[in-house]
């Protein structure tokens, strides 16, 4: 069995050879064969598949190693927090559960809808288990006081993997946030949002990691009937990072927002994709993600709307990308996209990236701020509008863009 | 020395090498303290070129003669220096700053300002009481302060805060660019009362329009007429009045 995957990776690299080694060593279990399966048709995603053209984990890793520096500090706060641990070697849930929240610590793989599409969820779903933790830590939300749930993954070692479904049962409430802190050479983390009629769900996303790490973070988001997922992201890249987002408006009257913001400093790649399905009538999506990169920098956004025909009467969607070039010799990839069958929507656009702006820094300048300074408060604004929508964790996403660009 | 803003012989140019083209011609002005001079002239005369140049914006190369502020050469300097110096340039157009409060931009201009001249920074409150009697003054909303600066403001109301910057700053020397365009009547007369309010004997204003209706409400002790990147008159506050009355065509074909 494990000869026959390895076939199906065409050339494959030492990191590929050991992630299938690495599967060998997971119990027999047919939803994990099913899912390395899916991993396996293109190995780790690299640019010659149109999704994945910018950003190339195959050259990226060619070897799986334990970096030199530690994980990234985590600046999410844990106090008042239910906070699940990911590290290589372990798997850390919190001490106490409350009522409202029951969890399920599945030894068994569980089936990933659009494996195809999403090939590192597809590898994490696959590798995650064994004595380290659940294959899938199922999590399902009866109530709306639940304290915030955290997500920690950071690594010990080579690799990193973990597999998480969250259902949020009807007109409940939960507030969740994941740190990426790096620390393996690749860690890939996959969840499910399961939000039922009338639930809300608001998410928090921090990434970090260096020039030795590879980090993949993948989200699917189920909306059914009048639920609100509110999402907001901020990225600092690794070697590569890709921060991944499929939601589907299954039913009716579903909203999402997906905020994001991307800072990116030399040697550092982060990738925001997000693929958002309206499957049902009158469903909203308002989407912002804001960049701003220095040299030897790259930043890429992908993002996509898909409107079918008959389900999709009365979207109203709008997408918004806007990057700063801060230096000569930062990257911006971006590929905004519209497909759009349905007659009667209301779908936008925007993507612009630049300099920042001549006028302004003047103007500021002239009032006595020196230009470090203009340049710091001019992209702090810029970022900051991103973050307006994430309630608590608002402040702390912004000083950490602050004490980034302070830095700069 | 009487004189604060010296400029001699002054030529700038504007644009890149092969087009930059000579907007300022060899102008001399003297502002001693205490006294505000206007600078008229017609459209293309080389006015906001003037006051872009004496604030150091990018883009405008001066090439020839000087220009010192209480006796320092400021050709020299960044923007952000001369205004350390006391430089203030009103605006023609203030620029729009989203998300930068109008309260957290001029309480870091004024401490940046502060430390580039080795001076202690303003405390919160200190600052936010000057603010208030400001802003009193001004008749600007304390909700307005609190706002982006300049974003969804009418073109009256971007005005007043200039003005409002302006108290603030406590600069030593104004520029103020076609700071009654865009303005009605009440609005015109708010911002003179308060450009007024800084007339002191240790400062100085040059005022730059294009009418003499601004000139009604802030009475200028000298009036020069700017044409080609050049002073070619210079008279009391009748001259203003004469060129409302005969336009530029007249004055200027009596001086060439």
């Amino acid at each position: 069995m494990t000869t026959a995957l390895r076939d199906m990776i065409a050339n494959p690299t030492t990191a590929e050879l050991d992630l299938v080694a690495r599967y060998g060593m997971q119990p027999a279990d047919s939803r994990r064969e099913r899912l390395f399966e899916a991993f396996s048709r293109t190995g780790l995603p690299h640019r010659r598949l149109e999704a994945w053209k910018w950003t190339d984990f195959k050259v990226a890793l060619q070897g799986l190693d334990r970096p030199s520096t530690p994980p990234a500090q985590d600046p999410i706060p844990h106090a008042g927090a239910l906070v699940f641990r990911f590290s290589s070697n372990g798997y850390f849930p919190p001490d106490h559960i409350p009522d409202g929240l029951n969890v399920f610590e599945k030894d068994e793989a569980q089936a990933l809808g659009a494996a195809e599409d999403v090939p590192l969820g597809a590898l994490a779903a696959s590798l995650s288990g064994g004595k380290a933790r659940p294959a899938t830590l199922l999590l399902e939300v009866t109530s709306k006081e639940l304290p915030r749930l955290h997500f920690q993954f950071s690594g010990e070692g080579e690799a990193n993997f973990a597999r998480v479904v969250v259902v949020v049962r009807s007109d409940m409430a939960l507030t969740v946030s994941e740190s990426h802190l790096g620390g393996a050479g690749l860690t890939s983390s996959v969840i499910e949002f399961g939000l039922q009629k009338g639930s809300t769900v608001n998410r928090a996303v921090y990434q970090r990691g260096t020039s030795e790490e590879t980090i993949a973070s993948t989200a699917l988001v189920h909306l059914d009937a009048d639920s609100h997922y509110t999402q907001t992201s901020l990225a600092f890249g690794a070697k590569v990072a890709r921060l991944e987002t499929r939601v589907t408006h299954q039913e009716p009257s579903a909203k999402a927002t997906l905020n994001a913001a991307y800072l990116v400093g030399k040697d550092l790649h982060a990738d925001f994709t997000t693929h958002v399905r309206h499957g049902a009538n009158s469903c909203v999506t308002r989407q912002l993600t804001k960049g701003a990169v220095l040299n030897g920098g790259t930043g890429v956004f992908q993002g996509k709307f898909f409107v079918p025909r008959t389900a999709g009467q009365y979207t109203d969607a709008d997408m918004q990308h806007k990057a700063l070039l801060l230096e000569d010799g930062a990257v911006v990839f971006a590929k905004p996209e519209l497909e759009i069958y349905a007659d009667d929507v209301e779908c936008a656009h925007g993507n612009t990236s630049g300099a920042l702006d001549d006028d302004q820094l003047f103007y500021m300048r002239q009032r006595g701020l020196p230009e470090k300074t203009a340049r710091a408060l001019l992209t702090q604004a810029f970022v900051a509008e991103a973050f307006a929508e994430a309630g608590a964790l608002e402040e702390v996403l912004r000083a950490e863009a602050e004490a980034w660009l302070a830095a700069v | 020395m009487r004189t604060m803003l010296k400029i001699e012989n002054l030529t700038a140019t504007v644009g890149e090498d092969d087009d930059a083209k000579t907007i300022i011609n060899g102008l001399t002005l003297d502002v001693p303290k205490g006294e505000v001079h206007a600078i008229m002239g017609p459209n293309g005369a080389g006015k906001s070129t003037l006051s872009y140049v004496l604030t150091g914006r990018d883009g405008y190369e001066v090439t020839g003669g000087s220009a010192t502020l209480n006796g320092e050469d400021i050709l020299d300097m960044d923007p952000e220096e001369r205004a350390a110096k006391g430089l203030f340039l009103s605006f023609q157009y203030p620029v729009e700053i989203p998300g930068v409060p109008v309260m957290t931009f001029v309480r870091a201009a004024m401490n940046s300002q502060r430390k580039a001249r080795g001076e202690d920074e303003i405390s919160a409150p200190d600052f936010i009481k000057q603010s208030r009697e400001i802003g009193k003054a001004l008749k600007l909303d304390a909700e307005m302060l609190k706002r982006s600066l300049n974003v969804g403001f009418s073109g009256g109301e971007k005005k007043r805060l200039e003005i409002y910057q302006m108290m603030m700053l406590e600069p030593n020397f104004l520029i103020l660019d076609e700071t009654d365009s865009g303005l009605d009547i009440d609005a015109l007369k708010t911002v003179a009362d308060g450009v007024n309010a800084m007339r002191s004997p240790d400062r100085g204003m040059l005022v730059i329009t294009h009418y003499q209706r601004l000139l009604d409400h802030i009475q200028p002790d000298k009036v020069h007429v700017l044409s080609k990147g050049r002073i070619v008159a210079t008279g009391g506050p009748e001259l203003a009045h004469r060129l409302e009355k005969e336009g530029y065509e007249g004055i200027l074909g009596e001086v060439a």
